[in-house]
């Protein structure tokens, strides 16, 4: 088949380029090699969570980006950056919803006990925030292991509980059994009854954020209405029930937009011709699959995704062979310190792209007429130190997209 | 099982993200079955060939293949199980209940040529009732009725006309269970100038596969291949109607069964509907659809998905005006093959199915469209809403 547009990359990068391409009538392929880090670690949205609570971002993340010019928001720019996270929330009407407090960041407590910095917060999220000053019982369940009320707890100075569950016949519990639990009015009857036995009046119920994949503002309204109290979400290890529902809501509506969407198949090959990538081809035993391609944009994220390899003393980029910026020499790696306050320089690792996001040879010339690189993938930015996943995501994914369709 | 197919020890490249966990419709429903993550690679990395299989719960991985289409490392998750449950089974034994559910094959044309007393059977409540207590096979199951003649007696009386053949592997299902998706399938093809043909047949052996026996399975399979080769090498491509036989000859005959002659087999077979999807792609599409004022739910099967070719039924629907389609936002139906028909994995079949029955009800529609048999059993069980493959549909939307 013959596509206007190629997406390689399922993350929220590949989806937010998916989009925007479907969104101007392009017909689009997605393909991708597995679920993206989006069901494993988002939960919010983090913009840039090193920038001060106290002001709008809107004020101080263009000052950032002046100090910052090589970052890939550099590169998007201020006001691309807020329509293309305007352009991700209009596939999140209210209900259940993303929204920043006064425009800035805000502290989220997550289920270790810390409290993180992030910009767009799900609605099921926003009662936790500033917990330390408010009374609250967090709820844990018996056989559920990713999360600990009791640790919780002592850590925000409030009390925990755990429901020992009949359902779960005395054996490990998942979320994804959890949240489809919590979507049964019957077992929500049960849950207030247990947590009734040990509530003391708190005004405020925590639980992991497994309150139900298709409609959590709903399990929520019921639960506040069963108990009476307000009930917030507290962001846990993987899998991410609220990055799931993210990933879902977008293959809903890509596919019914149109858009192919070829989860589970990886790319083997890419076919090139000059400057030219023509198309894709996917390995699926005994096939090879050929599709191709007016332009393709790569979004295959970093290490995990498969989208950056490491072996002991280099850093490349599997699919084209794309030139990776990275220290000199293994040594340059790491800094000493596990945490070091200024991140790893390995993070830092990626591929260079000009101001429309096309690669660029180590001559700072375009290496392709038709390919544009989008995502983590890319250079400059340590999404994990500045808390900026799901904005350069988000901002670069969309740019990317447009770049590409020539706008 | 031989012990030269055991796989490479592709466990150790699972980086316990737990995508896998977050897709299983077996242990979200369920606690006894540890998911696919311990199942798979985790158990994996203490399975030696010849030590005893300590996987008690290995049987109830359903084999939809959903935890390898989200793994990013690239971890065989499903073979992984099937080849631990095969282990598993050779040692323990299998019932005779599992022969029955596999074999039915070999009863097929009886119960088409007696389908008036097989069927009052098979829907007395009595006969159900005794197949429970003796074999395990359980009662709430509904099971499929016969028809007659059969759709390979229906096609010799019908003389196929067209500018080019094609050849149809229409599986045991539509031969004697659901004749009219056979005809449907033949009446389109021919209005897109195709002659159809049917190399011989039997069962594509997903049956036996899916309970574990490979020698079943390669035996059955060595069957099909030459036909099917044939028709192959004198220049047809072959369709398939049901997407768990092809995806069985398309993609487990070569790469878990090694037959011969299947990788050639394989470039040349295609999904029903991504045979369309291509014509239309091509501009050869001929049919022009009159237009069909239904809302219909399409449910796309898990062998669907794996066949990784993306949704051309819905790409053609789209192209029947006045057609509204949803697309089901669901996960596997729960059938499983054989699975949902075992007594011990009934509850499970159900409760898996539940969430695929509660997304319907949010969609109302008149009829569910699906490409696997299994599905609209399932959903046919489960909701009592009208079933049909595809094609039938588009068969009574084409304009004559």
């Amino acid at each position: 088949m013959h596509f206007d547009l190629i997406v390689i990359g399922m993350g929220l990068t590949g989806l937010m380029a998916a989009k925007t391409a479907a969104e101007r009538k392009k017909k689009v392929l997605l393909i991708g090699k597995g679920f993206g880090t989006l069901t494993l670690f988002s939960n919010t949205i983090d913009l840039m969570g090193i920038l001060p609570e106290e002001v709008p971002v809107k004020e101080s993340l263009p000052l950032w980006i002046e100090e910052h010019p090589d970052h890939p928001y550099g590169k998007v720019g201020m006001e691309k950056i807020e329509e293309a996270l305007s352009s991700f929330l209009s596939f999140f009407p209210p209900p259940y919803t993303f929204q920043s407090r006064n425009g800035a960041n805000s502290l989220v407590p997550t289920g270790a006990g810390t409290l993180r910095p992030t910009y767009l917060i799900p609605s099921t999220m926003m009662k936790g925030i500033g917990l330390r000053e408010k009374k609250a019982l967090i709820v844990g369940f018996k056989g559920y292991k990713d999360f600990y009320p009791h640790r919780f707890s002592d850590l925000f100075r409030c009390r925990a509980m755990t429901v020992d569950l009949e359902e779960a016949h005395g054996a490990e519990v998942s979320a994804t059994t959890l949240a489809r639990w919590m979507e049964e009015p019957s077992f929500r009857q049960r849950l207030t009854e247990g947590i009734k036995k040990e509530w003391k009046g708190e005004p405020l119920l925590g639980f992991p954020a497994l309150l139900g994949l298709r409609d959590p503002m709903v399990v929520r309204r019921d639960l506040e209405k069963r108990t009476g109290a307000s009930i917030f979400e507290i962001p846990v290890l993987p899998p991410s029930m609220p990055g799931m529902r993210i990933f879902n809501t977008f293959r809903e509506k890509l596919i019914r937009m149109g858009v192919t969407f070829l989860l589970g198949q990886s790319v083997s090959r890419l076919l090139l011709r000059g400057d030219r990538c023509e198309g894709v081809e996917v390995a699926h035993a005994p096939l090879v699959n050929t599709y191709t391609g007016e332009r393709i944009l790569l979004a295959t994220g970093r290490f995990i995704g498969g989208g950056l390899r490491a072996d002991s003393s280099r850093i490349e980029e599997p699919l084209l062979g794309l030139p990776v910026t990275q220290p000199p020499s293994r040594e340059g790696w790491f800094e000493e310190a596990f945490f070091a306050s200024s991140g790893h320089p390995v993070h830092r690792a990626g591929v260079v792209v000009d101001s429309m996001f096309r690669p660029l040879n180590e001559g700072g010339k375009p290496i392709f007429e038709n390919v544009w690189v989008a995502g983590t993938i890319l250079a400059h930015h340590d999404s994990l130190y500045e808390k900026s996943k799901e904005g350069i995501e988000i901002a670069t994914g969309y740019t990317a997209a447009l770049k590409a369709l020539g706008g | 099982m031989e012990k030269e197919l055991w796989p490479r020890n592709e466990a150790d490249l699972c980086i316990r993200c737990a995508a896998c966990m977050a897709i299983c419709p077996v242990s979200r429903v369920t606690p006894l079955f540890p998911g696919p993550k311990q199942a798979g690679p985790g158990a994996q990395r203490f399975r030696r060939p010849d030590e005893p299989s300590m996987d008690p719960w290995i049987d109830l991985c359903i084999g939809c293949q959903l935890c390898d289409m989200v793994c990013a490392a690239g971890v065989p998750i499903s073979e992984l199980n099937l080849i631990a449950k095969a282990k598993y089974l050779d040692e323990k034994g299998r019932p005779l209940r599992d022969w029955l559910l596999t074999h039915t094959h070999l009863f097929g044309s009886l119960g088409s040529m007696f389908s008036p007393i097989v069927n009052f059977f098979l829907k007395n409540r009595a006969f159900r009732w005794l197949l429970d207590v003796t074999f395990q096979i359980d009662r709430r199951r509904v099971l499929p009725a016969y028809e007659s003649p059969t759709f390979r007696q229906w096609f010799r009386q019908h003389r196929s006309q067209g500018e080019k053949k094609v050849a149809y592997f229409y599986g045991c299902f539509t031969n004697t269970n659901e004749v009219d998706v056979g005809k449907a399938t033949v009446e389109v093809l021919e209005a897109n100038g195709f002659e159809v043909v049917l190399p011989r047949q039997q069962c594509c052996g997903i049956p036996m596969l899916g309970n574990g026996n490979f020698r079943g399975a390669h035996k059955i399979g060595a069957k099909n291949v030459p036909p099917l080769l044939e028709a192959v090498r004198s220049g047809m491509e072959v369709v398939f109607s049901s997407t768990s036989c092809g995806h069985m000859i398309r993609h487990e005959y070569d790469h878990l069964l090694h037959l011969e002659g299947a990788k050639e087999v394989s470039s040349h077979l295609f999904d029903l509907m991504e045979f369309l999807r291509n014509l239309h792609e091509s501009g050869h599409l001929r049919s022009p659809f009159q237009k069909t004022p239904l809302k219909v739910a399409y449910f796309a099967p898990c062998h669907l998905k794996s066949l990784g070719i993306g949704f051309p039924t819905l790409h053609i629907l789209r192209l029947v005006p006045g057609l509204s389609v949803e697309n089901v936002e669901a996960h596997c139906c729960g059938l499983g093959g054989t699975f949902g028909f075992k007594k011990e994995k009934y509850d499970i079949s159900e409760e898996i199915g539940r969430d695929l029955a509660r997304a319907l009800s949010a969609i109302e529609p008149d009829t569910v469209l699906s490409e696997c048999e299994g599905c609209r059993m399932q959903i046919r069980h489960l909701t009592g809403l009208r079933t049909l493959h595809p094609i039938q549909l588009l068969r009574d939307a084409l304009s004559r």
